[in-house]
């Protein structure tokens, strides 16, 4: 696990509205973080400064406009920001676990699968993969009943859990954390500074977004501050 | 959505292929690799290009100019338009599925769902009457339809039912890259969900490779890992999926995103 790191550098990214006669909003310039394995980074700085898009550039959600976004695993090196479609969908696969603030599911899926999905879609049999995402689910306290129901009509809370089981069930080497305690109350959000800090024990490196500071002061081994454009100008 | 395989060759290449009819452009200049496992979505409004496109690559529709290539599993990528018509012919029943958005397109209405589905195991070389109907039994369960009336007409059943046959038939002789055209079309938003997720189901576990014309980006978002966006007949915008549909550039998918009615 330790020849595991991120290299960001010098990245770039605005948004181009069209609709709008070209508006160019710049939202992250020149940024760079270096990112180890057992380190888990908060990153802080008002709402709007770009916080969620570096994730979401991270993930290759969203598409940076120049810099490097270099991750290295186990000597393997590949830039995120350029890589092909099917090399990022492996990464997601293997290294990059990225828990959102909003749930996007399949209709219809039960969340007990919902959860299970990135251990089945490494093969992992279908009951073990169950078990472990039941498990999960337990620690999370999602009420039994409601592991056979599909989650779109969950509250906040239980779908920021189930949000947080499907991250968290597999061992991915590198976690993109956005808000993850936010609709939570005190003992769920308990249970998520445990989960985050057995995942930086083990060896992950972990790039969060948390804006309660008794959380943040619970799990963040270095804080880096993402500053508004306007401001930073 | 499940493993893509590790595999060095493309299945398809497509390089630089343009479709005219008499001077109307149907498609330009399109090119692309799909890659083994990989699901393709192609989006765009009414007379984008994008069934033209389909068409083309399918081989219904033979372009003017660019090539199609296709990793044949004897001797590798070789241009389906050098092929003979036999050749050609033998390539869309071992190895292909088409799947059209009006089953009656794609089924034949005469003849019972087991027969639609044994017809054409029997086209690559199926005999045995037991083992034909077994196999049709198979597939019908898988894609979840009621066997008890397997011996029925297709016409007897509903739009949902009449799909379900029609994507039976093209999975029944384990083809390695299905076309659909619309798949969930013509269908209601019920039934239409419960399709998407058992397409996505089917195409994860056999592995296979698919290209999905649609112009419903929440299909395209559910089914596609990579999508291209077209428009006047030309690849606009391409690129995994969620991050076309979260972060479009073009000016053009981003009216196509922003224009979708929120539930």
């Amino acid at each position: 696990m330790n020849d595991f790191s991120l290299n960001i550098e010098n990245l770039s990214k605005s948004f181009t509205i069209h609709a709008q006669g070209g508006l160019r909003l710049p939202v992250l310039k020149s940024f760079d973080l270096d990112v180890a394995s057992g380190e888990c980074i908060a990153l802080v700085g008002p709402s709007g400064a770009g916080k969620s898009t570096l994730l979401r550039c991270i993930y290759a959600n969203y598409l940076a406009d120049s810099g490097r976004i270099a991750l290295n695993n186990h000597g393997e090196v590949v830039d995120i920001r350029t890589a092909a479609p099917r090399e990022v969908l492996k990464l997601r696969q293997h290294v990059i676990g990225y828990v959102s603030q909003f749930l996007r599911v399949i209709p219809r899926v039960p969340t007990v699968q919902v959860v299970a999905e990135p251990l089945r879609d490494r093969n992992i049999p279908a009951d073990e993969a169950t078990a472990r995402a039941e498990k999960l689910l337990a620690r999370l306290n999602v009420p039994e009943k409601l592991w056979q129901i599909p989650p779109a009509t969950f509250s906040g809370g239980e779908q920021q859990r189930v949000n947080i089981a499907r991250g968290f069930i597999y061992d991915f080497p590198l976690l993109l954390l956005d808000e993850p305690t936010a609709s939570l109350d005190r003992a769920n959000g308990s249970v998520v500074i445990e989960l985050i800090n057995e995942a930086r024990e083990r060896g992950a490196a972990i790039i969060g977004i948390f804006h309660d500071e008794d959380v943040r002061a619970e799990v963040a081994t270095r804080l880096v501050e993402v500053q508004p454009l306007q401001a930073a100008a | 959505m499940t493993a893509l395989m590790d595999q060095d060759q493309p299945l398809l290449r497509v390089s630089s292929v343009t479709k005219y009819y008499d001077l109307m452009i149907g498609c330009r200049n399109v090119s692309f690799d799909l890659w083994p496992g990989e699901v393709l979505g192609i989006v765009g409004e009414s007379g984008s290009g994008k069934s033209t496109l389909l068409n083309c690559l399918s081989t219904r529709l033979e372009p003017n100019s660019g090539a199609i290539e296709y990793n044949t599993r004897a001797s590798g990528l070789v241009d389906l338009f050098t092929m003979s018509e036999a050749e050609r012919r033998m390539l869309m029943r071992t190895d292909w599925g088409f799947v059209h958005q009006n089953p009656r397109d794609g089924l034949r209405m005469g003849v019972s769902a087991g027969a639609n589905i044994g017809e054409r195991m029997m086209a690559v070389g199926a005999r045995v009457y037991g083992d034909i109907r077994e196999s049709a039994a198979h597939w019908l369960g898988r894609v979840e339809f009621d066997i008890d009336r397997m011996d029925h007409l297709p016409s007897t059943f509903s739009g949902g039912m009449q799909q379900r046959v029609q994507i039976a038939r093209n999975l029944a002789v384990n083809p390695r890259l299905i076309f659909m055209d619309e798949p969930t079309g013509g269908l209601d938003v019920s039934v239409q969900a419960r399709l998407l997720d058992l397409l996505r189901e089917l195409v994860g576990d056999l592995g296979l490779s698919a290209i999905v014309v649609t112009h419903d980006l929440a299909v395209a978002r559910l089914l596609s890992h990579r999508l291209m966006v077209m428009r006047n007949g030309e690849v606009v915008e391409s690129g995994l999926t969620d991050q076309v549909l979260d972060d479009p550039q073009h000016p053009y998918t981003q009216l196509l995103v922003s224009s979708i009615l929120q539930v």
